[in-house]
C-alpha cells in the first residue's frame, strides 16, 4: 500500500516532477497533432498521386509473334474475362494515342493573342478513344462532363450522349465527327462548342523514315469540339481529347482497336490485388496476354492496379510518415530521459527515506515499485492530458489556425497554396494509442535503472549519516 | 566498575524472543580488514529491559543493526523467536522487521512528506496490501492517533516532521515503532539528541510502554542513570561483551 500512497505524495511533494509530466504530456501531444496533420495530408496527396487512375490497368503488350498473329486485337474477349468476376464493378476498353493539334483557320490570330513561346501554334496532346457507356462504369468521366466549369459554360449539350453534335452546329456540307477537350485547353485556345480543331497524328506502325519519305504517311483530320470536361487535375485538363474509340481507331487507320482495359472494383482496398492476380492468370489461361514479366521484380506487368503504378510515390509518401514519427518519438525519449534524471536525484535525495523503509520492513522489491509507481504517475498524467489535448487541437486545428491568423495578422496555413480548403487533420486512434504506449514504456524503462538503484541501496549507507 | 562474570552462552532457545550467537563483524575499506565485533553473544527474554553501553566506537550501533537485520554480520548468527533470522529470504526478513522489531534511532528518521498520524502508520502500509488497509483504514488511522494523543501529541496530529521539535518528533518515532506492536524494541540512544528534562519524558514515556506491553526493550545509552534503572547492563569494549548482569543489586 506505501507505495501508491508514498509515490503520491513524492510528486506531489516535489516540483521538479511536473517538469518531466509537461514534457511528457508536451511529447505526446505534439506527436499525435503533427502525426494527424501529416496523416491528413498524405492522405491528400494520395489522392492527388493517383488522379483519374482507375483502380486497375490492363494493358496488353501488343508486339506481334514471331508467326505474325497479334496476341490480341479486339477487347471484347478480355472485356468478357475482367466482367466474369464478381468482385468487379466495370470494365472498359480504351484507346489512347499521342498527337498535335491546331485550332483551324485560327492560326494567325493566336500568332497574335498568344505571342508567348508557351503557346506555339501546336499543342501535343493525349488522344483518348472510349465507349462512353463503358468508360462511365470505370472512371469519373461522367462526373467530370458535369462539372461547372472555372469560366463560362462549356459543357457538352447531354452529359449521357458527349459526343452527339455541339447544339447548333449544322454546317453546310459533311458534318466533324465530335471530341470533348479538357476544360484548360480549352481556356488556353479559345476553344467553345463548335470550334473546329484539326488534329495532326503518327499512327501506329508509321516509322518517321516513311514520313520523311511521304509526308501523307501521317494522318492529318479535322474534328468538333462538343464540350469540354474538367477534372480538376491539371495535366488532364490541359492535355487530354475524348473521341469515341471507333473514331480514333479509323483515324489512326484502323491499326489499333485499344490500347488498355479499365477496371473498376467493388471494394479496391479489399479485393484489389487479389483481382489483380485472378485476371491476370485468367487472362493468361485464355491466351489474351503475352505474360511480360518485369525484369526486377518478376511481376507480370500487363495488369497492374493503380497503387502498382505509383508505387515509388506512395512508397516516398509512406517513408515521410515513418521518418515524421521516428523525429517526433525523439520528443518522447527527451521527455522520459529528464523524468529519468529527476528520478536518479529523487533516489539520492531519498537516500534517508528508503533507509528508513527498509527498517520499517520494505523489501528492495517495493522500493523500486515505489519508484516505478512514481514514474507511472508521471507517465499516466503526461501521457493522458497530452493524447487529450492533442487529439482536441487535431480536431479543432482549422478554426484554431483561423483564430491564430486573425489574431497574429499574418496567414499561417495559405489555402492558395495547396490543393484543399482546409487543413487536412486525421486522427487515428491506433496511432493515439501507440503514442501513449510508447510513452509509457519509454518513460517505465528509463524509470527502472534509478529505481533498480534504489532497491539496491543497502539501508545503513542511506540511514547512517545525518 | 564491579560485575557478574559473563556467564557461559546457552544454545539458543524458544524461551529467548532475540538471541545472538557469536556474532563478528569486519568492514574492508580498501585493502584493510576491519575487526569491529568479535564474537559477541546475548540473548534476550521477553519482557526484559536491558541498557547496551560502552565508549564511542566500541561497537555497540553495529552490533544493534545486526540483530536488527539492517546489516549481515560476517560470521554468527542471529535467532529471532527461535529462528535463524540471516537465514531467511529477503522478503521474510523484511516482514520480521516490519513485525518483530521496533527501531528508534537517535535521529528519529521521519518522512518529512508525511504528517506525524501518517508516520506512525508507515509500518501498516508495509505490512497490508492496498485493498487490506483501505478496509482497515479507519480503524488503524484511529489506533495511531489513540497513541499519539496518549504520548501528549493530540495537537500535532496533521502536523508535518518540520513543525515538530526534537522530542515530539521522538515521540511520534516512539509511536511509530510501537505502532504494530512488536515483541521487540531497538534504540540506539532515543535520547541522546535531545535536552536532559525533554530526553527524561521521552525515556519515561518508552519504559512506561514497555512495561505496559511486556515488551523486550535494548536501549543504548551513555547515561548510567538510564542504566540504573534497567534490570540489566551489557557492557561492550572493543567489540566484545565484557560484562552481563543486574547491576541495581550491587548499588
Ligand atoms: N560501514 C562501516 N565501514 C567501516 N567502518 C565502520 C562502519 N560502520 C562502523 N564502522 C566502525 O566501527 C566502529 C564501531 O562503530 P559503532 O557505530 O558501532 O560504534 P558505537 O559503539 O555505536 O559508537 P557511538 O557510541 O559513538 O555511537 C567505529 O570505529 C566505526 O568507525
Ligand atoms: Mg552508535
Amino acid at each position: 500500500m506505501y507505495k501508491s500512497f508514498l509515490s503520491w505524495r513524492y510528486l506531489l511533494a516535489r516540483r521538479t516532477n511536473w517538469i518531466g509530466i509537461v514534457g511528457i504530456f508536451l511529447g505526446v501531444g505534439a506527436m499525435i497533432l503533427i502525426l494527424s496533420i501529416m496523416t491528413g495530408f498524405l492522405g491528400e496527396t494520395k489522392n492527388a498521386v493517383r488522379g483519374s487512375l482507375s483502380d486497375l490497368v490492363i494493358r496488353p503488350d501488343f508486339r506481334t509473334r514471331i508467326d505474325g498473329s497479334k496476341v490480341v486485337s479486339d477487347p471484347a474477349k478480355v472485356l468478357e474475362v475482367v466482367r466474369a468476376d464478381p468482385r468487379v464493378a466495370g470494365a472498359s476498353a480504351q484507346l489512347s494515342w499521342f498527337g498535335l493539334f491546331t485550332v483551324k483557320g485560327e492560326s494567325e490570330d493566336k500568332d497574335l493573342i498568344f505571342s508567348d513561346a508557351e503557346f506555339s501554334k501546336q499543342s501535343g496532346v493525349r488522344l483518348v478513344g472510349i465507349d462512353v457507356a463503358d468508360e462511365f462504369q470505370t472512371s469519373e468521366l461522367k462526373q467530370a462532363l458535369a462539372r461547372e466549369p472555372l469560366h463560362g459554360d462549356t459543357r457538352v449539350g447531354d452529359v449521357e450522349h458527349p459526343f452527339a453534335p455541339p447544339p447548333g452546329y449544322d454546317p453546310p456540307g459533311r458534318k466533324l465527327p465530335s471530341v470533348i477537350v479538357g476544360e484548360q485547353l480549352a481556356r488556353n485556345w479559345l476553344l467553345h462548342r463548335g470550334s473546329e480543331i484539326e488534329i495532326f497524328t503518327v499512327p501506329p506502325g508509321v516509322s518517321l523514315e516513311e514520313i520523311g519519305r511521304d509526308t501523307s504517311a501521317a494522318s492529318n483530320k479535322a474534328f468538333v469540339v462538343a464540350g469540354t470536361f474538367r477534372t480538376q487535375e491539371n495535366e488532364m485538363d490541359l492535355g487530354t481529347i475524348y473521341f469515341e474509340r471507333n473514331e480514333l481507331s479509323k483515324f489512326l487507320g484502323r491499326k489499333l482497336d485499344f490500347t488498355q482495359v479499365l477496371v473498376r472494383c467493388k471494394d479496391f482496398d479489399r479485393d484489389g490485388t487479389a483481382v489483380r492476380d485472378e485476371v491476370a492468370q485468367k487472362l493468361l489461361a485464355a491466351d489474351l496476354l503475352r505474360g511480360t514479366r518485369s525484369m526486377r521484380t518478376g511481376q507480370l506487368t500487363e495488369v497492374n492496379t493503380w497503387e502498382d503504378q505509383k508505387g515509388t510515390l506512395l512508397g516516398a509518401i509512406e517513408n515521410e510518415r515513418v521518418l515524421m514519427a521516428i523525429m517526433l518519438s525523439l520528443v518522447v525519449l527527451v521527455a522520459a530521459f529528464t523524468i529519468f534524471a529527476i528520478l536518479s536525484m529523487m533516489v539520492t535525495e531519498k537516500r534517508r527515506d528508503i533507509g528508513i523503509l527498509c527498517a520499517l520492513g520494505a523489501t528492495p522489491g517495493g522500493i523500486q515499485a515505489l519508484f516505478l509507481f512514481i514514474a507511472f504517475w508521471d507517465a499516466l498524467l503526461g501521457a493522458t492530458a497530452g493524447a487529450i489535448a492533442g487529439t482536441w487541437l487535431a480536431l479543432k486545428i482549422d478554426p484554431i489556425e483561423q483564430w491564430l491568423s486573425k489574431s497574429i495578422g499574418v496567414q499561417i496555413f495559405n489555402r492558395d497554396v495547396y490543393l484543399f480548403d482546409h487543413i487536412p487533420a486525421i486522427v487515428d486512434p491506433r496511432a493515439v494509442a501507440i503514442i501513449v504506449l510508447g510513452a509509457f514504456v519509454c518513460t517505465l524503462l528509463f524509470a527502472f535503472v534509478p529505481a533498480w538503484r534504489a532497491g539496491r541501496m543497502h539501508p545503513l549507507d542511506a540511514l547512517r549519516h545525518e | 566498575m564491579s560485575s557478574t562474570p559473563r556467564p557461559a552462552p546457552a544454545p539458543a532457545t524458544a524461551t529467548h524472543v532475540l538471541s545472538a550467537r557469536a556474532i563478528t563483524k569486519s568492514f574492508t575499506i580498501g585493502d584493510r580488514t576491519l575487526d569491529i565485533l568479535h564474537g559477541v553473544d546475548l540473548d534476550l527474554a521477553r519482557g526484559e529491559l536491558v541498557s547496551l553501553m560502552g565508549a564511542s566506537g566500541a561497537g555497540k550501533s553495529t552490533f544493534l543493526h545486526i540483530l536488527g537485520l539492517l546489516e549481515s554480520p560476517t560470521a554468527g548468527e542471529v535467532f529471532i523467536e527461535g529462528h535463524s533470522a540471516w537465514k531467511l529470504p529477503v522478503q521474510e526478513r523484511a516482514s520480521v522487521r516490519n513485525q518483530k522489531l521496533g527501531f528508534v534511532f537517535q535521529f528519529y528518521h521521519l518522512l518529512s512528506e508525511l504528517d506525524a498520524v501518517e508516520n506512525v502508520l508507515l509500518p501498516a502500509m508495509i505490512l497490508h496490501g492496498r485493498g487490506a488497509y483501505l478496509g482497515k483504514q479507519k480503524a488503524l488511522r484511529e489506533r495511531a492517533r489513540a497513541l499519539l494523543v496518549k504520548f501528549g501529541l493530540e495537537h500535532r496530529l496533521e502536523h508535518r516532521p518540520s513543525q515538530l521539535s526534537g522530542g515530539e518528533r521522538q515521540r511520534v518515532a516512539l509511536a511509530r515503532a510501537l505502532f504494530l506492536d512488536p515483541p521487540i524494541v531497538i534504540a540506539d540512544e532515543p535520547t541522546g539528541n535531545l535536552d536532559s528534562a525533554t530526553g527524561e519524558k521521552v525515556l519515561e514515556l518508552l519504559l512506561a510502554e514497555q512495561r505496559e506491553r511486556n515488551l523486550t526493550l535494548l536501549l543504548v545509552t551513555h547515561d548510567e542513570r538510564i542504566a540504573r534503572r534497567c534490570q540489566r547492563v551489557v557492557r561492550m569494549a572493543d567489540g566484545r561483551v565484557h560484562s552481563d548482569g543486574d547491576e541495581r543489586a550491587k548499588e
